[in-house]
């Protein structure tokens, strides 16, 4: 038994208890029916590794990584489908973990400034992936589709084995490194004269980061991986004052997106991953625009207080 | 005698192929305030990247408390201090004491959590940069001045005893710039530190500093204050003729 079934295991109970409290119709058999508890879980643990994962990207201006490199996974899902594997997630993770590695030697090494590492692997990985989907025969399936738009609801025992054991590794690498981890993106010059290396704590990060972003392909799927990963993290940044209120911050908007997200498409009978990714921008936008409306109340009140002076 | 804090001896160093400065000599010992100072492009950030082992020698010889730049040694007694207007990252909601904590990080330290005695050096840092105040505040709703401030604290929250400036001043106000200049001269003549800085200003290094030193791909001039020469022998020393 793996890391996942032995946390559904143990919350199982709760999570039943906590059906009798959810609203709507079909949106508590989340919280009943084991098949919608193991996706639920596993979206609740990925969010939450995210929405950590995400506030970093942010601060190393690398917001559009998760993006790219949850498209380089496809490729690698391409070949395990084609291959005839039970997980093609593990090709996605070789594919994911061997491009981050190169996009960082090529952004570290000024090989290729900017995000133009991250469009090549993103573009020519996807490209890989149909091309290789369709010369073998196999062609865009439904298996191949849940890749792309993320199912939720066909999150097997091994998935969320899977998705549980590397989460949680990468929370806990996350949590452990934090400090340096933030010291190396606000100032990498003085980190490496205090002695931190610098470099490998970079590459470290972006292996983690491919882990994470794989993780993420099952509940989202390829084309919203952004979604869980950036934007609960961006809408963080408009409402704290320092790092650790963002860290907390864009978790609690990385869980309240998958809540909201479940409970409208399981209401509305839509694609959970794409309702998901719906949520957090809507999230975004009421955010943003409270933020917006107080600022500018406070600027006219301190004018018409300024002018009262005169 | 003094102890030697830094020793640079016939120090060349390239970047992209191109000879940045050469046959740089530099001695500085404890306590000294040594203002380093020379137009764009004379080498002055380039002598500063070596001395802090980012860039390698082409020849010559960097020592820094008798040992290699990066060393285990040097790590822990170096602050570095960067031109805080362009450094700080803009996409990071961090407060100031947040940013400090990060100088109590090194290569001994670096997965501990935080201890008591990390915890009092931040507070002690913030207090002698004067930040108390605004300690909760997020860096980036600072001043010019109170984050170049901020980036003195992170240093000195790491212990160092020699502290490396780059163009501190800035976007930096005049106020602002005479109160950061005495909290630099408090460091050196109250708390011991040995300071080398770089900067345009050439007012400010002369308010400050012990010595000055004018670098233009070489050292064309090295020696104390009162003796740096006028526009007329600096012009001289630069190989600029006079025009009219």
């Amino acid at each position: 038994m793996g890391a996942g079934v032995m946390l559904l295991e143990l919350l199982s109970p709760v999570m039943e208890e906590m059906s009798y409290l959810m609203p709507g119709e079909v949106f508590p058999e989340f919280f009943r029916l084991e098949m919608f508890q193991r996706s639920l879980l596993a979206a609740v643990i990925v969010s939450i590794v995210a929405g950590y994962l995400g506030s970093f990207l942010l601060v190393r201006n690398l917001a559009l990584i998760g993006d790219g490199l949850a498209h380089v996974s496809f490729g690698g899902v391409a070949i395990g489908i084609v291959l005839g594997a039970t997980s093609p997630l593990e090709y996605a993770l070789v594919a994911s973990v061997t491009s981050a590695i190169m996009i960082y030697e090529l952004q570290s090494r000024n090989i290729l400034a900017g995000d133009a590492s991250i469009a090549i692997f993103l573009t020519g990985m996807l490209a890989f992936g149909l091309v290789y989907l369709r010369y073998s025969g196999v062609g865009i399936t439904v298996e191949v589709e849940s890749y792309l738009w993320g199912d939720l609801l066909l999150t097997s025992s091994s998935d969320l084995d899977t998705i549980a054991f590397f989460c949680i590794l990468s929370y806990l690498f996350l949590i452990i490194m934090q400090p340096i981890l933030l010291a190396t993106a606000v100032d990498p010059l003085s980190s490496h004269v205090q002695g931190i290396p610098v470099r490998q704590i970079g590459l470290l990060f972006s292996v983690i980061t491919a882990i994470v972003v794989v993780t993420m392909v099952q509940v989202v799927g390829t084309l919203l991986v952004t979604a869980l990963l950036v934007t609960p993290a961006a809408t963080a940044q408009l409402i704290s004052r320092s790092f650790r209120s963002c860290l907390f911050w864009s978790q609690v908007f990385g869980l309240a997106s998958i809540f909201l997200g479940l409970y409208f498409s399981a209401e509305l009978d839509t694609g959970s991953g794409a309702m998901i990714a719906l949520v957090a921008a809507i999230l975004f936008a009421i955010v943003g625009a409270t933020v917006a409306l107080k600022s500018s109340i406070s600027s006219l009140s301190r004018e018409s207080k300024q002018a009262g002076d005169i | 005698m003094s102890e030697t804090i830094l020793d640079v001896c016939d120090l060349s160093v390239e970047r992209s192929g191109k000879v940045v400065i050469k046959d740089v000599c530099l001695h500085v010992t404890e306590g000294d305030f040594v203002g380093i100072v020379g137009p764009n492009g004379s080498g002055k950030s380039t002598l500063l990247l070596a001395i802090l082992g980012v860039l390698k020698p082409k020849s010559g010889t960097i020592q820094v408390y008798g040992k290699p730049p990066n060393s285990v040694i040097t790590n822990k007694k170096i602050g570095w201090v960067s031109q805080a207007a362009a450094n700080l990252p803009k996409n990071v909601k961090i407060t100031v004491r947040e940013l400090v904590k990060l100088g109590t990080i090194n290569r001994a330290n670096m997965f501990d959590r935080l201890n008591r005695s990390s915890n009092d050096r931040v507070d002690e840092a913030i207090r002698k940069t004067g930040l108390e105040n605004v300690k909760h505040t997020e860096v980036g709703r600072l001043s010019g001045g109170q984050k170049q401030r901020a980036v003195i604290a992170r240093a000195l929250a790491s212990e160092a005893d020699f502290i490396i400036l780059d163009e501190p001043m800035v976007g930096i106000d005049r106020d602002s710039k005479n109160s950061l200049l005495k909290l630099l001269d408090g460091l050196c003549h109250e708390e011991g530190k040995t300071i080398l800085m770089v900067s345009h200003d050439l007012t400010a290094i002369r308010q400050t500093a012990h010595r000055m030193v004018f670098l233009e791909e070489t050292i064309r001039f090295d020696g104390p204050v009162k003796s740096f020469p006028g526009l007329e022998k600096l012009a001289d020393l630069r190989g600029i003729e006079p025009v009219h």
